[in-house]
């Protein structure tokens, strides 16, 4: 029995549509990401799972059971949100054991369970500090170990990560996961940073301007993503303008806009049709052959090196090279480009243009 | 324009000391960022060279000429916050050109700088919005031309990129350093992202506790890092204790579990207790390829580009590598593989005094 | 600074120093005089009770409307919120007429209208009820605005871990409520404490007050009295020592109480709370907080209207009563002047020094001319000047001094509290730009400040033009118009005090009008 289904989730705010027919189902036991960029509507949707929000239209169902009037504490849901939300006057245990309270559990019963669960993210130590007393990091374990004290199944996060450090992001994005999963728990987590998402998610659930552009596993969407929006939003990438010269043997030739011939191991466009090619800086290599560029940036990124040139038709491109050859280049010099054909993915040109399609804000 | 040379500076608020012997230069019309984790002192320090804080004790030179009687207004140093301050009373327009009404500057020339700014930034047709109206990334552009009009040479730069989406911030991290570059102004940027740092600056500068941990290049900070601390905090690192067996050419250091590990070159003395860092990136790991020793995939994160590793040592440390995705089959749970690294890409230094957990710390 | 000292805080407290001086007449006068010390015990004690079940009848009916205002949407909000400032608008000399006839018997030739309730016989009780009229929307205001700075999020964090509603209200708001609860209660306790105006004119109206005073009242009472009864002296200094030392031991041990009572945090009953959280439960308690609302404070505050129409009319002489009420408007426009000129430069001291030491202590300094009972106040300031010999004593220079000395805190804590809001990162960052601190507080500062300096001037305006007490306790001939107001009672002329009221509240009224249109349209911006 999926944990979490929505049907028809709509959501408006006068004349603004937030949420836009939205149909989501997230397994029982799957670790859900909803990705997007701010105003998307993914912190509207997580609030309707959780009855802050009342939809405008559509269903949510919890466990099978339709959740249309069922207030907020009646749901059984933990949630973590962006800022923390601790509460300051009660020390760290007893914030932790606030669910456990609400249900008039005796204190030994109480104890044990904040005991655990404080245990799992190894801050024992500050029990009796106060949320003032702890910085970042600590403050929101402290935030998951009370939404997991609740004992729900279900858990849902808004942004948990989002006003933490970079380095403490990293550390903490990794607990959430091992947590989720050996507590045997649906988690249902929001954010804007598509890294975070990547690393801990079953799947990955990318949201613009209040739809679903696609749903798909972290290498899914990386390797083979359905539109442009999602190959720019989910990593870096290439995108080239051309047209399709030829579809012959499971590939198709493509002539580039800027004079270089790629091959695609895609068929599925027809000679003539204008296209954009999408290709992810680390798939494009210096050959004898190619597109033509001239370097104009080398960036240094630690284990390699991020090279920047323009091509014949002024466009940027990225390449990575390993950061040793990365001093054989000079800006100025003048190279040939070439693409791993299984790499690269073909999408049709799109009606209003490449910027608009890839917009983020 | 202005060089800057921080000497020596402190600043204590009660026990806490934001600043502790701070010594910093800034080369004339450079791009250095300030990195370093929340409450080493970043802003502190950003806010002295600005004249907002005065320091405890210690020199700050603009140009070498000492500004402690300097005012704030004259320093020509124009702050760009974490939260943009946009006069929220202001259009855009008006808070492009604070700096200049408040010189008195002619009408003609304020019709230039305003035009050439908002090409620049590209928001030629918002001038007349007001901040609430706009999004993120078109408010940290507007507070961007802000300080760009206002005829300062030196831009400082407080997490300007911190309130934006993270896929905003990788697009806008170039975007800002090239247009603070074609102005040929000085900027000091400060942040806790080394990505950032790697991507932006011409020198990083290490911050921690108050003090300067190093200074250099991108690759100087991320190839040769001087402690243990940089090491790991410039991208991860693993770290393994034990004593040096060999300095010259090639260091070598003997695990407490015998195994001989390889670095590049080092002046300490063998039978030092010493550790070895490398970072994960460069750590390799692989069934053919020897290693100086094994250790048991636990787990495999999917981060994109990178697959991040996690392995278990025979004496059940854990450690750590990044390689390329495209490698994924190589690289399944349970499979026992060779660890190694180019000894050039490992560094020792002597054991840190409180211990290395102490060292890493970052909160 | 200097000003502050040395024109408000001094005058306010110099009287204490009576004590000491005139320790000999305190003694014969007052404590050996049975009959004096029995009236001035009970009248101050009258004033404490009345002003402690005042304050707790306003907590237990402000707090539900508060909550309503701050935390659910509904039609007709601001609505509400324009309706519980009225009693705001209408100066206590009026209301206290007012509340009168409508809740009180009151003397055949008063003419009240049938449809009055005239139920009320107790003197005591009648003030209670006045007395909650006008501190009901301070009670209001000042709940609303904790309410609103303690973020929403926690009580919906605690709804997500299963508490109910009011499971969440009780155990994680109202534990954070407290500090500023303690503000409230103080300037609730206080604003009852100070009133003269109405209470004085509420006691005149009703048919029997049997004598019935308040700490205030006497105080006007015999400085009206005292040229010809000198000996009066000693006893109107021990009423006003008594109260100022009171008020401000009141106001310490108050915040040392709330601020320590643990509060009962320990139960949670799960089944009773959701039922007291859902469906009709919750309807029935905020239709009640408004009903409340309306019968009595709303009608009391504007029946004078309704008398006025049903009564037989007689003349108002509008020549005397133009100029008391040019008189009040003159002395109100004066004081708010001084209050704005000298208010804010201390109230941006205040809001940008936390770190130094005189700041916390100016801090508490500002709020004791709000906590002493005005007309204690004012006595003891009419002493301090009329003592000394720098400055000449004119009756309305006096009545200035008076009305600053109330008012003046008002500007401050709202300007500073407006300024301690703004992020200091505004004007550093206009300064990096290259802006002079000057140049940085006009053109970033004070725009954003505006409203609350324009708040702070109306919030003087108004009480200045409304106080009775000080008043009296400072020149007893005044001619400001609750003055006015009160005398004409006194002889008998209900009809034109009417009149006189309704030209006064309309008078008000615009002046609060002015200040909504203000405030809100720099809010739309």
């Amino acid at each position: 029995m999926p944990e979490v289904r929505l049907v028809g989730l709509r959501k408006e705010y006068g004349s603004v549509i937030a949420v836009n027919q939205v149909y989501l189902t997230v397994e029982d036991g799957e670790y859900v990401t909803i990705l997007g960029p701010s105003g998307c509507g993914k912190t509207t949707l997580i609030r309707m799972i959780a009855g802050i929000i009342e939809p405008s239209d559509g269903k949510v169902f919890i466990g099978g059971k339709d959740m249309t009037g069922v207030p907020i504490e009646d749901r059984d849901i933990g949630y973590v949100f962006q800022n923390i939300a601790l509460f300051p006057h009660l020390s760290v245990q007893n914030n932790v054991s606030y669910g456990p309270r609400a249900k008039d559990l005796s204190p030994d019963v109480q104890n044990e369970i904040s005991r655990k669960y404080l245990g799992m993210v190894k801050l024992l130590d500050k029990m009796g500090m106060f949320p003032s007393e702890l910085c970042g990091g600590e403050q929101q374990k402290t935030s998951l170990a009370r939404a997991l004290a609740s004992g729900s199944k279900l858990l849902l996060l808004d942004e948990p990560l989002s006003a933490l450090d970079s380095r403490v992001r990293v550390d903490l994005r990794y607990e959430l996961r091992r947590l989720s999963k050996e507590l045997g728990i649906t988690t249902v987590h929001v954010t804007h940073d598509q890294e975070e998402a990547q690393s801990v998610s079953d799947r990955i659930v990318l949201m613009r301007a209040g739809t679903v552009v696609e749903t798909g596993t972290p290498e899914e969407l990386y390797a083979r993503p359905r539109n442009l929006f999602s190959a720019n939003f989910i990593g870096e990438t290439n995108l080239l303008e051309g047209w399709i010269r030829e579809v012959k043997d499971g590939v198709s030739l493509v002539e580039l806009r800027n004079g270089g011939l790629i091959k695609v191991a895609q068929t599925d466009m027809e000679v003539g049709d204008a296209t954009v090619i999408s290709v992810r800086p680390e798939f494009m290599f210096v050959a004898p052959e190619g597109m033509k560029a001239t370097v104009t940036n080398i960036t240094f990124m630690g284990t390699y090196s991020h090279i920047t040139a323009i091509t014949e038709d002024e466009e940027e491109v990225g390449f990575d090279v390993a950061s040793l050859d990365g001093n054989l280049l000079t800006i100025g010099k003048e190279l040939y480009l070439a693409v791993n054909p299984k790499t690269a993915v073909l999408y049709p040109k799109p009606k209003n243009g490449i910027e608009e399609a890839i917009r983020l804000e | 324009m202005p060089s800057i040379k921080l000497i020596g500076l402190k600043k204590s608020y009660g026990d806490i000391k934001a600043a502790d012997g701070l010594d910093l230069e800034i080369y004339d019309g450079e791009y250095l960022c300030l990195l370093g984790p929340t409450g080493a002192g970043k802003t502190t320090t950003l806010r002295i060279i600005s004249g907002l804080l005065k320091p405890d004790e210690g020199m700050v030179l603009l140009n070498d000429e000492d500004c402690a009687e300097l005012e704030v207004e004259d320093r020509k140093a124009a702050l760009l916050s974490q939260t943009y301050a946009l006069f929220p009373q202001l259009t855009v327009e008006e808070n492009i050109l604070f700096g200049l009404n408040i010189r008195g500057t002619d009408e003609k020339t304020k019709e230039q700088v305003l035009i050439s700014m908002l090409d620049l930034v590209r928001l030629s047709g918002r001038s007349d919005a007001y901040p609430a109206e706009l999004s993120g990334g078109m408010q940290q552009r507007t507070a961007l031309a802000r300080a760009l009009a206002s005829g300062a040479d030196l831009l400082l730069l407080d997490e300007p990129l911190r309130a934006l989406d993270a896929r905003l911030r990788i697009s806008l991290r170039k975007e800002l350093r090239s247009l603070i570059k074609s102005l040929k102004m000085t900027a000091i940027h400060v942040t806790h992202d080394h990505d950032e740092a790697l991507v932006m600056a011409d020198r990083v500068a290490i911050i921690r506790q108050g003090r300067i941990l190093q200074v250099g290049t991108p690759a100087d900070v991320w190839d040769r890092p001087i402690t243990p601390f940089v090491a790991n905090f410039v991208g991860q690192s693993n770290f393994f204790t034990g004593e040096i067996l060999k300095s010259g050419s090639v260091a070598s250091l003997r695990t407490d579990d015998g195994v001989v590990l390889k670095a590049r070159p080092t002046e300490m003395a063998p039978g030092t207790k010493a550790v070895l860092g490398v970072k994960i990136g460069n750590t390799d790991v692989s069934r053919d390829k020897p290693g100086y020793f094994t250790a048991r995939v636990e787990r495999v994160i999917f981060e994109g580009r990178n697959l991040h590793v996690d392995l278990r040592m025979e004496n059940g440390q854990m450690i750590s590598s990044k390689i390329p995705s495209w490698r994924r089959g190589k690289v399944t749970e349970g499979d026992l593989l060779n660890v190694h690294w180019e000894e050039i890409k490992g560094t020792v230094f002597p054991i840190p005094p409180g211990g290395l957990e102490n060292e890493l710390k970052v909160e | 600074m200097v000003f502050f000292l040395f024109f408000v805080i001094l005058p306010t407290v110099y009287i204490l120093s009576y004590a000491f001086t005139s320790w000999g007449s305190i003694q014969t006068f007052v404590l050996d005089d049975p009959a004096t010390m029995k009236v001035i015990m009970d009248s101050i004690v009258a004033s404490f009770q009345i002003a402690g079940i005042v304050t707790v009848i306003d907590i237990l009916v402000g707090l539900p409307v508060a909550w309503m205002l701050v935390r659910k949407q509904f039609r007709g909000k601001r609505f509400l919120d324009t309706l519980i400032d009225m009693p705001l608008a209408v100066p206590t000399a009026a209301l206290g007429f007012s509340a009168a006839i409508f809740f009180a018997l009151t003397p055949e030739s008063l003419q009240a209208p049938s449809f009055a309730l005239n139920a009320i016989s107790s003197p005591y009780l009648l003030i209670i009820l006045l007395h909650v009229v006008f501190s009901y929307p301070y009670m209001v205001r000042s709940l609303s605005a904790i309410l609103v700075q303690i973020d929403q999020t926690y009580e919906t964090a605690g709804r997500t871990l299963g508490a109910s509603a009011l499971t969440a209200a009780r155990t994680i708001t109202l534990p954070l409520f407290r500090a500023g609860l303690v503000t409230g209660i103080i300037l609730c306790f206080a604003r009852s404490l100070s009133e003269t105006g109405g209470t004085m004119i509420a006691l005149a109206t009703m048919a029997n007050s049997q004598g019935f005073q308040t700490g205030p009242t006497i105080i006007g009472q015999w400085k009206g009295m005292l040229g010809t009864h000198p000996d009066l002296a000693a006893p109107l200094a021990f009423v006003s020592i008594l109260l100022i030392l009171l008020a401000l031991v009141l106001l310490v041990v108050l915040k040392l109480v709330i601020m320590k009572v643990r509060l009962p945090m320990g139960r949670i009953w799960p089944y009773p709370e959701r039922f007291l959280s859902r469906g009709l439960v919750p309807k029935a308690k905020d239709g009640l907080a408004i009903l409340f609302l309306i019968i009595f404070v709303l009608v009391p505050s504007f029946f004078i209207f309704s008398y006025v129409m049903v009564a037989t009319p007689t003349s108002l002489d509008w020549g005397p009563f133009t100029d008391s009420l040019l008189f009040s408007f003159l002395i109100a426009g004066v004081v708010t002047v001084i209050d704005i000129a000298l208010g804010v430069p201390l109230a941006l001291y205040i809001a940008k020094n936390h770190t130094g030491r005189i700041s916390p202590i100016l801090d508490v300094l500002v709020n004791v001319p709000l906590i002493v009972p005005t007309a204690a106040l004012g006595y003891s300031l009419g002493v301090f000047w009329t003592s000394q010999s720098l400055i000449p004593t004119y009756d309305v220079l006096l009545i200035i001094l008076a009305h600053v000395a109330f008012t003046y805190p008002l500007v401050v804590r709202n300007v500073a509290g407006a300024v301690e809001e703004v992020d200091p990162t505004f004007e550093e960052t206009a300064r990096t730009l290259g802006a002079k601190p000057v140049q940085a507080f006009r053109r970033v500062l004070y725009p954003m400040i505006k409203g609350s300096i324009l708040a702070g001037a109306i919030m003087a305006f108004t009480r200045s033009l409304g106080e009775t007490g000080a008043t009296l306790a400072v020149v007893s001939n005044a001619n400001t118009a609750p003055v006015y107001i009160v005398n004409l009672i006194y002889a008998g002329g209900y009809y034109t005090a009417g009149l006189a009221c309704i030209v006064l509240i309309v008078v008000s009224y615009i002046a609060m009008l002015t200040l909504r249109y203000i405030t809100n349209g720099r809010r739309s911006r």
